[in-house]
């Protein structure tokens, strides 16, 4: 067993900064990885991280653009914390080697993005997600922070009422090992390969949504799941930045006609222009990014440029791009106070996979990167604060053994009637994208939740073929998609009960926003191998 | 279609000899080589250990040999290497270390080699509360070395690696320039002094194979010449490619043609008593068939003073 202060699991940009955070406040911290850091879905960003450096732009502006991005549904405390404390993030990112793109005078570029009412929006030509990423990465190796990867944490453990550390399996050497910890940071990223097609990368499977809830921590807004309108639909899907649209790409229907689009739209509405157009005109809709001019094109939009080529062989200086709206961000996940800090004590949540209030029932463009670092600091900080003052808690040996049998348990090498974890996890996202998707109402839900079942029975049924345990991806797969299932559930039960349409979660059957009843936050935890639903209004 | 995948396995956990299995699939024509990888996985053969991550060119994480070339498996079309016929064949990179079929040890490989050369910056104190202001043309060119994503491929090209595997090889010298061209950083000098070691920026044999390698057009080459370049600047010559360059220069310069004798001795190093012992026999033996130049008594060729002109008018202009 390994011991330590604080151990963050997921390396992505969240987890990175976290790490920093903690080990700069003193305490002895590790990072534990499914994949190498620098493989994360952050790298996937691309457009840019918002902070109101402009002239003319304020932190309340940039509260104001966020709270109305987040429908009703944002914590006004945590939005002004975050307006306040951006800038000084991404002053510090800039210090520490990001090359972000300059203006005339030398100063960090600010490019107009989504539904910024301000150009606020910092960037590295279109790959910021990706060397925001590895700068977060070189400080994390700077500050000497051990790193785990290609871990796969299998369960959280808890000590009575608190969360004592983890369980992971070495993908490399096939092994169990515990790690006890006095607090423990969540920070693996959304849940949004529920959807097929969705622009996220492989293991964007909810695992650290899926481990809270089996903890008994609560999960909040799951119904929240942003879809993003530029996309490129193929399977996997291509996201071309809205960035483009900002800089003077238009969206055109199958005639060839503009879609006029009014200024400041957040992506929820530019979805459901684009949804309605291709309802409409039955057709498709492409998106014509030749107005931007083929040098800008390859100067800023370089990367998007050699993808879209490659992979859908279009060339975005020659001709429009096909697109439709595609599952892109979780909104919901463990809901966490503005420092972190879920309903079980000791178990922190940052980035993607917590839902602390911040982005309500949507999310700003170019807010995720900048929710990454700003919460990211705040946790690790908070986290190092908490493990130094939490007495030393005992970490029950027995889990271990109990998860070796559980493993193999799993691992009985017989075969299952041909199904497998892609076929279940196939019809899965299918399902999603049709019943749970962009526009939901009552009737699809219901079909939804009946399916999902018999999914779930289906994996029940299921058994592991593969008997190695080195490099076992069937075994991390059913993982994943067993963490899959148990959110595709509570997120359809949540889209469910929510009868109002209201940012990310629009209902055919209830189009209205209903302030009266909805101010609401969704949550749910389990007790006693249920689910219990629970509801708490809007602070603020 | 259907398409046969060849592929190399092995497996540590039996005898660990490496072999291959073939898989006849069904796949779109517009599928890459990780759709069919995943297919198999799924429903042929769940054994089979392959790395992927971003699905979309992003990460790097997927490499592989297609056919022979390293490739992404992400977004390599596998129609483009059944021309001849409807097969292809996967292999692990030509010089890694194998841990299971298609997965290598990125660690030996990579990741080890990036952590030596400290790779981080070590920030200068701020000038004012906010951003450092820096001409974009400056950043321009870290972003893109930034835009590596880790591949590989210049390291799978590269020729020097095969022979010696402990080189640092250019994607790790890549990641060096990074911070070493960093007009926002403090220690370029410590870190040279890192990259001159042996397995540094000297055993580089320029042949140019990781730029024709490189999916980004990083040049990483080009980037190793720097880092030499501003070696040179630095005054950081300690390494004895570094004297070989510098006395070969200097016998040229001062006339006009190479001082063979000097080059071999000012090479190891005029205080390296050890390394110079061991010319000993060799001049004897160049000597004894009246080949062996004397060192320093070598005349000036006719037009030796052009040449100094040129040398001297090289030198003010790089500075």
């Amino acid at each position: 067993m390994q011991e330590f202060d604080v151990l963050v699991i997921g390396g992505g940009a969240s987890g990175l900064r976290a790490a920093i955070a903690a080990k700069h406040a003193g305490a002895k911290v590790a990072l534990i990885t499914k994949i190498h850091p620098l493989r994360t879905n952050s790298g996937l960003a691309q457009g840019g991280l918002n902070a109101p450096l402009g002239k003319g732009d304020s932190p309340e502006s940039f509260a104001e653009d966020t709270l109305l991005a987040g429908d009703g549904l944002c914590d006004r405390d945590v939005v002004r914390t975050f307006a306040a404390e951006a800038s000084k993030e991404i002053i510090w990112l800039e210090r520490m080697g990001v090359p972000f793109n300059r203006n005339g005078e030398g100063r960090i570029d600010l490019r107009p993005f989504g539904s910024n009412s301000k150009s606020r929006t910092c960037y590295t030509d279109d790959r910021t997600g990706h060397i925001v990423l590895q700068v977060l990465h070189e400080q994390a190796q700077r500050a000497e922070i051990p790193s785990l990867e290609e871990w796969f944490v299998t369960s959280l453990v808890a000590d009575g009422n608190s969360c004592a550390g983890a369980i992971a399996l070495s993908l490399r050497s096939g092994k169990l090992d515990s790690f006890s910890a006095r607090a423990v940071i969540l920070a693996t990223g959304g849940f949004t390969r529920l959807y097929l097609p969705s622009t996220v990368s492989l293991g964007t499977t909810g695992d650290g949504q899926s481990l809270a809830y089996s903890a008994g921590a609560r999960l909040m807004d799951m119904e929240m799941t942003q879809f993003h309108p530029t996309v490129f639909p193929r399977n996997p899907a291509l996201l071309i930045t809205e960035a483009a649209l900002s800089e003077g790409a238009v969206m055109v229907n199958q005639k060839g006609e503009p879609i006029r689009l009014a200024k400041g739209l957040s992506r929820e509405k530019i979805c459901l222009s684009i949804h309605n157009a291709m309802q409409n005109g039955g057709g498709s809709v492409s998106l014509d990014l030749r107005p931007i001019g083929k040098d800008k094109l390859l100067s800023r939009f370089p990367q998007t440029h050699e993808l879209v080529r490659g992979l859908a062989g279009l060339d975005i200086t020659k001709e429009p791009i096909p697109i439709r709206p595609v599952a892109h961000r979780s909104v919901g996940g463990i809901e966490t106070n503005a420092t972190g800090e879920t309903s079980l004590p000791g178990l922190f949540a940052v980035g993607e996979c917590a839902c602390n209030g911040l982005n309500g029932a949507g999310r700003l463009a170019g807010n995720t990167l900048t929710e990454a670092v700003v919460f990211g600091r705040k946790v690790g900080d908070a986290a190092a604060k908490y493990a130094k003052t939490a007495s030393k808690k005992s970490f029950p040996s027995a889990k271990l053994s109990d998860e070796e049998k559980a493993i193999t348990a799993l691992v009985s090498g017989s075969s299952s009637g041909g199904d497998s974890s892609g076929k279940i996890h196939a019809d899965l996202g299918r399902l999603m994208s049709e019943k749970v998707g962009l526009i939901r109402e009552q009737a699809g839900l219901q079909e939804a939740l009946d399916r999902i079942h018999r999914l779930k029975q289906r994996y029940r049924a299921l058994r592991v073929r593969n008997t190695s345990r080195i490099y076992n991806y069937e075994l991390t797969t059913y993982l994943e998609l067993g963490s899959m299932l148990t959110l595709a559930e509570i997120v359809a039960q949540a889209a469910l009960g929510r009868t109002e349409s209201r940012g990310a979660h629009q209902r055919a059957d209830f189009p209205q926003k209903d302030d009266r009843n909805w101010r609401n936050h969704t949550l749910v935890s389990l007790v006693q191998e249920e689910p219990r639903w629970d509801q708490k209004p809007v602070a603020g | 279609m259907e398409v046969t995948f060849k592929v190399y396995r092995k497996d540590p956990e039996k005898d660990g000899k490496p072999g291959r299995s073939n898989y006849t699939i069904d796949i779109p024509e517009d599928a890459t080589v990780l759709d069919g990888l995943l297919k198999i996985r799924d429903e042929i053969d769940s054994t089979l250990a392959f790395r992927a991550s971003c699905l979309r060119g992003y990460c790097g994480d997927c490499l592989v040999r297609v056919s022979g070339r390293a490739r992404l498996s992400c977004v390599a079309k596998v129609t483009a290497f059944t021309q001849k016929a409807p097969e292809i064949s996967l292999d692990p990179l030509r010089i890694v270390p194998v841990i299971k079929d298609l997965v290598f040890d990125w660690d030996a490989f990579m990741w080890n080699k990036i952590r030596a050369v400290q790779p981080w910056l070590e920030p200068k104190e701020p000038a004012s509360d906010g951003e450092n202001l820096i001409p974009d043309a400056a950043m321009k060119d870290l972003r893109k070395v930034m835009s590596c994503y880790y591949c590989g491929m210049c390291d799978e090209g590269c020729t020097v690696l095969p022979v010696d595997f402990n080189f640092l090889g250019p994607a790790a010298l890549t990641k060096a320039y990074r911070f070493a061209f960093d007009p926002r950083g403090k220690e370029t000098r410590e870190r040279l002094k890192i990259l001159e070691e042996p397995k540094g920026i000297w055993d580089c044999v320029h042949c140019y194979e990781a730029d024709e390698h490189c999916p980004r057009g990083i040049e990483p080459t080009k980037r190793i010449i720097a880092l030499r370049d501003l070696a040179f600047k630095l005054g950081i010559t300690n390494e004895k490619v570094a004297r070989h360059h510098k006395s070969f220069a200097a016998s040229v310069k001062e006339s006009g043609w190479l001082d063979e004798g000097r080059l071999a001795i000012e090479s190891e190093g005029l205080t390296n008593i050890k390394g110079l012992m061991k010319l000993l026999p060799i001049a004897a033996r160049a000597m004894a068939r009246g080949k062996a130049p004397i060192p320093y008594l070598h005349p000036k060729r006719p037009g030796a003073d052009k040449i100094k002109k040129i040398f001297e008018k090289g030198e003010q202009e790089t500075k």
